[in-house]
């Protein structure tokens, strides 16, 4: 009886009000990345690469003592100005670094954009499917970003191999990594005002585009190379962009996730087909 | 435990496994977990479908949704590296390049309405209005009888439409054009504004505000209750806690298209809200 009598009243806005306030509570909960400490000097290394859309490179060796580092930590650590913007759950995406773009309206910019990727242990460049944030590295890993057209497969930086070694010779004592607890800069050139967490993109933006290409390198961070007009020697297109695991091989989520939503879907169907059945 | 309930779920017990399937659904991007909710809430809506109810509005009203939110991405996002056609640059708005980015995130976006909307369907396809009402917490007594209500009004919507046009066809009406169809929408609104005043004056008449309802009998919890609501408040609790410690749970296909990263617990967490489309008990319910 209620239910026919409440039948007619205009209160949809109250239910999807309901549902979307809960929805809202629940995604509510940020995106952190995993807690890093900040070491003092590290006992493990992990390689940076730049590469610009000009062909130039920029390397970085970044030393830690904690077990796994974020990509966000890396490149805070590396001195190397950057700029990025979260995109929630995916993380932080790198809109412009070192000083590329000046400025930018759009992130990932329209024409151009920063790819990402990451290397395990010395490996290939596999295409980066998370924010920085999210990525975590561990000792031998390396962490690339290519200027890249958005129109076409993103080729991935050179390769990481030797960037920390050369550090190790050029630095041999490598202290302190950047980050809240770094030591002044040794040959900080300009001030290390870039390598902080960007509180907006804006202004990290124009910190990087007064930066210049020359970027701070903060104590502790081994400058390996820096070579500018240097071509990308590997153009290939990321072995793992498209694939089904930025480890590659079979992904166990993905064969799961398969085999249930096949299951479920067909059980749906049989259901369906027996409802049909019955009514006729 | 006997896997095959003895007794229809508790309405409570269908409100926590809702909210908990809309947190899963909308608290990830990945259009894989999304995927599983609605095929799960979609198996549960078809065990547990009362008599007389049918699912043709519901899933017009998915596709219609779904459809719209897709499209729209589409149309407004011009970013993404494999490109499908291009507008005229001069279009407002739509101008620019439609790229296959923009078309995996649109169709994330309308799968995670989907997901959303059939996991709050047992509410009004399962369960009763008076069952809503039950279900809420005493401070939120009202919101439910507000929440029943609009539920409700989807579905009586979509009989008085389906009754006035058939109606009209035996009058000899045929649609001819979108003019054509005011003499279905407007008696379907008259209908509507007519059952609204009755409403009212029914619920009055019945004492509303005056105090809490009363009822013959509270309801027990079964096992299978607190099985149910275990299982989905697990589901949500997931999402959140692995959110929380950083695993990614999201997608984001700009600028390049990769599938999404997908982890088993996750996938786990969404199948443990299939427990209720299992079964359902032989009578009752």
């Amino acid at each position: 009886m209620i239910g026919r009598l409440i039948r007619g009243v205009p209160g949809r806005a109250a239910a999807l009000g309901v549902a979307l306030v809960v929805a809202a509570l629940a995604s509510l909960a940020p995106a952190s990345p995993l807690a890093q400490s900040c070491a003092a000097a590290g006992s493990n290394r992990a390689a940076l690469v730049v590469e610009h859309g000009d062909g130039s490179t920029v390397t970085r060796c970044v030393s830690f003592d904690a077990g796994t580092v974020t990509g966000e930590w890396l490149l805070d650590s590396s001195g190397v100005a950057w700029s990025g913007q979260s995109y929630g759950g995916f993380g932080q995406a790198v809109c412009a670094v070192d000083a590329e773009p000046a400025h930018f309206s759009t992130c990932p910019g329209k024409d151009s954009y920063w790819a990402a990727f990451v290397s395990r242990g010395g490996g290939a460049w596999q295409f980066a499917s998370v924010g920085i944030s999210s990525l975590t590295l561990a000792d031998g890993d390396a962490l690339g970003f290519r200027y890249v057209p958005t129109v076409g497969s993103p080729a991935p930086p050179p390769p990481a191999a030797g960037v920390c070694a050369v550090a190790a010779t050029a630095a041999p004592a490598p202290a302190t990594v950047g980050g809240a607890g770094a030591t002044p800069p040794a040959q900080a050139t300009p001030p290390a005002t870039v390598g902080a967490s960007p509180a907006t993109t804006d202004a990290v933006a124009d910190a990087a585009a007064s930066a210049g290409v020359a970027v701070a390198a903060t104590a502790g961070v081994a400058v390996a190379a820096a070579t500018a007009g240097a071509p990308s020697s590997a153009a290939s297109p990321p072995p793992g962009a498209r694939g089904p695991s930025p480890t590659g091989g079979i992904d166990q989520g993905l064969l799961l996730a398969a085999v249930a939503g096949g299951g479920l879907a067909g059980l749906a169907l049989l259901r369906v087909v027996a409802a049909r059945r019955r009514r006729a | 435990m006997n896997l095959v309930p003895r007794a229809p779920i508790a309405p409570r017990a269908w409100l926590v496994w809702s909210l908990a399937a809309v947190t899963v659904g909308l608290s990830t991007d990945n259009p894989v977990y999304r995927g599983l909710v609605a095929l799960v809430a979609l198996n549960v809506l078809l065990t547990w479908l009362r008599p007389g109810r049918r699912l043709r509005p519901l899933a017009l009203m998915l596709l219609v949704a779904a459809g719209t939110a897709a499209l729209v991405n589409v149309f407004a996002s011009h970013t993404g590296a494999d490109l499908l056609a291009r507008l005229p640059g001069d279009w407002p708005l739509v101008g620019g390049p439609l790229t296959l980015e923009s078309v995996a995130f649109g169709g994330t976006v309308g799968l995670g309405l989907v997901a959303a909307l059939l996991a709050v369907a047992p509410l009004s396809l399962v369960l009763e209005p008076y069952d809503v009402v039950d279900a809420m917490p005493r401070p939120l007594e009202r919101t439910g009888i507000a929440v029943a209500t609009s539920l409700n009004l989807v579905s009586g919507f979509g009989r008085t439409f389906t009754a006035v046009r058939d109606a009209q066809r035996m009058r000899g009406w045929r649609p001819r054009g979108l003019r054509s169809w005011n003499e279905v929408l407007v008696p379907v609104l008259l209908t509507a504004i007519e059952d609204s005043v009755v409403l009212a004056e029914a619920m009055e008449a019945r004492g509303f505000g005056a105090g809490r309802r009363t009822s013959y009998a509270s309801r027990r919890w079964s096992r299978w209750d607190l099985v149910v609501v275990a299982s989905a408040v697990t589901a949500a609790a997931s999402f959140i806690a692995l959110r929380l410690a950083g695993v990614p749970v999201d997608w984001y296909p700009y600028p390049t298209l990769f599938l999404p990263p997908i982890n088993p617990v996750l996938v786990l967490a969404c199948l443990a809200l299939s427990l209720p489309g299992l079964a359902r008990p032989a009578r009752g319910g």
